[in-house]
C-alpha cells in the first residue's frame, strides 16, 4: 500500500450568522498520494468537520462546480493533485466574488453577465424544420470549437485584474461565449453582439494580461476570444461610419 | 465624458492596435537595423544616407508611413497609460485622465503630419 501523504490544510471558513469577518481553520489530512485536493476537503467534511461548506460535483473537470483558490491560484480542485503541492495547502473561496459561505461563492452575477451577451444562436428568420438541419462543414465548426469548451468554472473570473478592479466588467467567459456564438456559421446575430461589446464594462476594459487564458483548465484561451471580439467590434463600427445603413441589408 | 469616451472606443482602440503593430514590429526593426546592425556593420549604412532617406520620406507613400510611424505609437503609450492608471486603482479618475492622454495624442497626431507636410 502507498504511503499516506499527511498535509496540512488551511481553509477560509465564512458563516454570515456568526462571523463579521472571513477566518482560518487548519486541518491535518492523511492523504492517498493519488488524492486530489476535493478529496482532501472531502475528507475533512466527512470525517473531521461536517459543517465545512464547499461546492462539488463531477470530480473530473466536465462540471465546473469545484473551482477555489489553492494556494493563492485559482485552481479546480478536483484536477489538482496534492503530491503537486508543498505540505501546507491553502485553500480560499475564489477571488472577486461575494461569499456566501466557507469556500462557496455567488453565482449570480456571473449568471447575469453570460445572459447579457446572448449566448444562443440568432437567426433572422427560424428555418422550417422540413427543410432540414443547418449544415456545417468542419473547417466551420473547428472556428469556434475551442471556445465552446468553457465550462464556466469562473477561474478565469478569479484571475482577472480587470474584475477585480471594476466589478461590472462582462469579464472573459462571458465574452468568449458571446464570441463563440457570433462566429458560428449559423448564427447571424453578430452585430447584435457587437453593439453589446461596444458598452461600458464589456471588451475594451480589458487590458490583455492574459491571466484568464493561464487559468483555464480546458485550455479555452478566453484572451484570445476577448481580443477577435474587440476586432470584430471595431470592423463592425468602421463598416457603420463607411457603409450606408451600416452595411446591413 | 464617460459617453464620449465610451462611443469613441473602437476609433482609440484602432489607432492603439495599429500603435502596437507599428510600435513592436516596424520601430523594433528599425531601432536594430540603425542602432545594431549598422554600427556592427551587418547592415550596409548606404541606405541611412540624408539625400536618399530624405528623398524616399518626401514622397506621397514615404510622408504617410513616416506620419503613421510617428503618430500611431504615441496612441499606443497614451491608451496603455490609461489603463495602468485604472489598473493602479484610478479609475474613478478616469473621465479626468483619459482625455488628457488622448489630446497628447491628437496633438502628437497633428504635429507628426504637419512635419511630414514640410518635408
Amino acid at each position: 500500500m502507498a504511503e499516506m501523504l499527511i498535509k496540512k490544510f488551511v481553509v477560509t471558513r465564512f458563516d454570515p450568522d456568526q462571523d463579521d469577518v472571513p477566518r482560518t481553520e487548519t486541518y491535518e489530512v492523511p492523504c492517498h498520494p493519488d488524492w486530489k485536493v476535493l478529496d482532501g476537503l472531502n475528507h475533512i467534511k466527512d470525517e473531521i468537520d461536517p459543517t465545512l461548506a464547499h461546492r462539488w460535483s463531477c470530480r473530473m473537470a466536465v462540471c465546473g462546480s469545484c473551482g477555489m483558490n489553492v494556494n493563492g491560484e485559482p485552481t479546480l480542485t478536483c484536477k489538482k493533485a496534492v503530491r503537486d503541492l508543498p505540505d501546507t495547502i491553502e485553500v480560499t473561496p475564489l477571488s472577486n466574488f461575494p461569499v456566501v459561505r466557507d469556500l462557496v461563492v455567488e453565482l449570480e452575477g456571473f449568471m447575469d453577465k453570460l445572459k447579457s451577451v446572448k449566448p444562443w444562436i440568432i437567426r433572422a428568420k427560424e428555418k422550417a424544420v422540413e427543410e432540414g438541419p443547418t449544415r456545417q462543414s468542419p473547417e466551420e465548426l473547428e472556428e469556434f470549437k475551442q471556445f465552446s469548451m468553457c465550462i464556466n468554472c469562473m477561474l478565469c473570473y478569479a484571475a482577472c485584474p480587470v474584475v477585480a478592479n471594476e466589478p461590472e466588467f462582462i469579464g472573459p467567459a462571458a465574452i468568449a461565449l458571446g464570441h463563440r456564438y457570433s462566429i458560428d456559421s449559423r448564427d447571424e446575430g453578430a452585430a447584435e453582439r457587437n453593439e453589446i461589446f461596444r458598452g461600458e464594462g464589456t471588451v475594451f476594459s480589458c487590458s490583455y494580461a492574459n491571466e484568464c487564458s493561464e487559468v483555464c483548465p480546458k485550455n479555452v484561451d478566453p484572451a484570445a476570444a476577448v481580443n477577435q471580439a474587440k476586432f470584430n467590434a471595431v470592423i463592425d463600427w468602421a463598416t457603420g461610419l463607411v457603409l450606408p445603413r451600416g452595411g446591413k441589408e | 465624458m464617460k459617453h464620449l469616451l465610451l462611443k469613441l472606443e473602437p476609433f482609440i482602440w484602432l489607432m492603439f492596435g495599429q500603435g502596437i503593430l507599428l510600435g513592436t514590429i516596424l520601430l523594433t526593426g528599425w531601432l536594430l537595423v540603425v542602432n545594431l546592425g549598422v554600427p556592427l556593420g551587418v547592415v550596409s549604412d548606404a541606405g541611412l544616407e540624408y539625400e536618399r532617406a530624405h528623398g524616399l520620406a518626401s514622397t506621397l507613400i514615404g510622408k504617410l508611413v513616416l506620419a503613421a510611424l510617428c503618430a500611431l505609437p504615441i496612441w499606443k503609450g497614451a491608451h496603455h497609460m490609461r489603463h495602468v492608471f485604472i489598473d493602479a486603482g484610478g479609475g474613478d479618475r478616469d473621465a479626468v485622465i483619459a482625455p488628457i492622454l488622448y489630446l497628447i495624442a491628437t496633438v502628437g497626431t497633428v504635429l507628426s503630419i504637419l512635419a511630414v507636410v514640410r518635408l
